[in-house]
């Protein structure tokens, strides 16, 4: 039976049929590439070019070119690895939590943020890996077998479960995209003309022909992934918190970690699917599917997640003081006041009072304004990683041997060089595959019961 | 034995297909059929039609388990794992903790357990689902994965050709076509 609800709004605008969908999808992968996208898509890859030339450098000459050679030993670098893994946490939540709540929004939503997850994994595998150093022996982080003794590697180490973590996860997060995108794969296939398309879209279609049988597999498959991705995001999340929380440095030594970091990590992503959506919605045409439920549904999670986040400031700020050790103590006033004060409180600007105009519905429905908060989220968080690792380390229990950091030009390009691998896929993807789940969205074309 | 043989479409008697473009007269049509006593061989549809599976008497998948086996799997690995190197092989004192069994070895028995039991599943459904890549697809009209939702029964005995042709067409089908050997002709 169809009952089309009077309270809610239809996820899907414009009196939309399956064709419809077909048609309004596949556009621009049918297509020549549209002029903004040729000038996204260069824009992207000349900040590539500045990723691949100061890394170069930095292979070159040794990690020295970094400014990390003082006690700040983690700098811009785990800051931008903490940043990026941050963005990529929540594209596998968006469609893991929201899947397994029944939120059928998600389904305009979830194939861009899966694919944001798995580019932004990339960007932040850089970082670590090549802090490295020496990164041609980079496979030492392995339990491999060696001829070092039988030099193991240290399983109690959240470093180590980091490895693990982070690999499982992008692996996991990789197989849950490609599998949702098996039946689009399948469609496009069945839509393009050209020989090396029709090849290529066949060979990564497995032969889906939409089968009743496969279909009822391919649910139960998707229900397990989500089930499986949710409590890996949380542990992978977690793991990186515990790479400071089990760290005897103050300001780091916290338990609240883990909590703050998830929180954060689904806050920043929402930040960047909103980044990403609102300008492709537009560019794309896509305003019918990502329609303006859409982004006050994003802004309501974005409110939500920013306030738990600025809760996390506030507590760990205040059990600070009440712990009365005077290490914390000084390490949080030193936060808020001291020579970073610029940092502590664009993070607290960012993160805890500018999401709150969301509370203002013209605020959650406004494209542009959605826009300019999202890059005020995605500044924000940044900051947030910038101060948690530059103000406890840049004063230590040794007043000898404070120092100032600054991030060197290396590290600067190397950051922004992160944005040209980012979306340089990003593009890519947008080309050559479906950026909404086509499947999913027909089964949704009329508010059924 | 793990290929499901209903998926393919060679070597099958004569097929009737009814093609469909409302999901809801579909799934009339499915009942029908079914309460006719018809063998639905197949539904194919460009989306999830739910419910669909059990009308036409789809089994519950094995997969659960599958996937419950090998995250048992995956888990024995990591202990497996962990006990030859740090309790057998080379037995290390890092910050005096536990030498036979440590909590900080827990995040790596769990992402090995996920890591195994998402990789194996999906192996087990690609297999089973007849799905590799490059393989040739198997379609009724190329539009099964775009806006048609196509029924297809295997004629042989004891079907009634023309009542299935008649239940087909008085639910809605847009289309009805036989499918002889691989050469379909419209009815």
């Amino acid at each position: 039976m169809i009952h089309d609800s009077l309270l809610r709004e239809r996820l899907v605008i414009g009196d939309k049929t399956a064709a419809d969908v077909t048609r309004d999808i596949s556009r621009p992968i049918l297509n020549k590439p549209s002029t903004s996208w040729k000038v996204g898509f260069t824009l992207s890859v000349i900040f590539l070019g500045i990723f691949i030339v100061s890394l170069g450098w930095t292979l070159w000459t040794g990690i020295g070119v970094w400014n990390i050679n003082k006690s700040v030993m983690w700098g811009w670098d785990i800051t931008n690895f903490v940043f990026w893994v941050g963005i990529g946490h929540a594209g596998t939540l968006i469609s893991a939590i929201l899947l397994l709540f029944r939120q059928k929004w998600r389904m305009s939503i979830n194939r861009s943020a899966e694919a944001m997850t798995i580019f932004a994994v990339i960007c932040a595998a850089m970082f670590p890996v090549f802090h490295m150093g020496r990164v041609w022996v980079g496979y030492w982080a392995l339990p491999l077998p060696n001829a070092f003794g039988s030099l193991w590697v240290n399983f109690n180490s959240p470093l180590l479960w980091d490895v693990f973590a982070i690999s499982t996860y992008f692996s996991v997060s990789l197989l849950f995209w490609y599998i949702g995108l098996i039946p689009d794969i399948a469609t496009i296939r069945d839509q393009v003309k050209g020989k090396y398309e029709k090849f290529w879209y066949r060979f990564f279609s497995m032969g889906w022909t939409g089968s009743t049988r496969s279909w009822a597999r391919y649910e139960l498959v998707s229900l397990i992934l989500a089930g499986l991705s949710t409590p890996l995001v949380l542990s992978v999340h977690t793991i990186v918190s515990t790479d400071f929380a089990t760290s005897v440095i103050p300001g780091w030594h916290t338990t609240i970690f883990p909590p703050y970091f998830v929180a954060g990590a689904i806050f920043s992503g929402f930040g960047m699917v909103a980044t990403l959506l609102v300008v492709a919605r537009k560019v794309m045409n896509y305003e019918n599917y990502i329609t303006i439920g859409h982004l006050d549904a994003m802004c309501k999670i974005i409110m939500l997640t920013g306030t738990l986040v600025g809760i996390a400031y506030l507590t760990e700020f205040f059990i600070a003081q009440y712990s009365g050790v005077e290490y914390e103590q000084y390490a949080f006033i030193n936060r808020a006041t001291g020579p970073y004060w610029w940092a502590y409180w664009s993070m607290m600007s960012c993160n805890l009072l500018a999401p709150q105009v969301f509370w203002f519905k013209w605020a959650r429905t406004t494209p542009w304004f959605i826009f300019i908060m999202s890059i005020v989220v995605n500044v924000g968080m940044w900051f947030e990683r910038f101060v948690i690792i530059v103000t406890s380390l840049h004063r230590d229990y040794l007043p000898s041997s404070w120092v100032m950091y600054a991030g060197s030009l290396t590290e600067i390009g190397l950051f922004l060089g992160t944005f040209g691998i980012f979306f340089t896929c990003f593009f890519l993807f947008a080309k050559f595959l479906p950026v909404i789940n086509m499947a999913e969205i027909k089964s949704i074309l009329r508010n059924r019961e | 034995m793990i290929i499901d043989k209903n998926l393919s479409l060679r070597n099958r008697n004569k097929m009737l297909v009814g093609i469909w473009q409302d999901e809801d007269k579909l799934m009339e049509a499915a009942h029908a059929l079914v309460h006719a006593g018809v063998k639905v061989h197949d539904v194919y549809t460009p989306y999830p039609v739910h419910g669909l599976d059990r009308v036409i008497g789809v089994r519950r998948s094995w997969l659960s388990i599958v996937a419950f086996l090998c995250g048992l799997t995956g888990f024995s690995l990591a202990i497996l794992m962990i006990w030859y190197m740090y309790v057998y092989d080379w037995p290390m004192n890092i910050g005096n903790k536990p030498e036979r069994f440590s909590p900080s070895w827990v995040p790596i028995f769990f992402e090995s357990t996920v890591l195994c039991t998402a990789f194996g599943m999906a192996f087990f459904f690609f297999w089973r689902s007849r799905m590799v890549h490059g393989i040739q697809p198997e379609l009724i009209d190329p539009r099964q994965t775009d806006d048609y939702l196509i029924v297809t029964v295997e004629t042989g005995e004891g079907v009634n050709e023309k009542e299935v042709l008649d239940i087909m067409r008085s639910n809605g089908a847009t289309e009805l076509r036989e499918r002889v050997g691989g050469v379909q002709t419209t009815l």
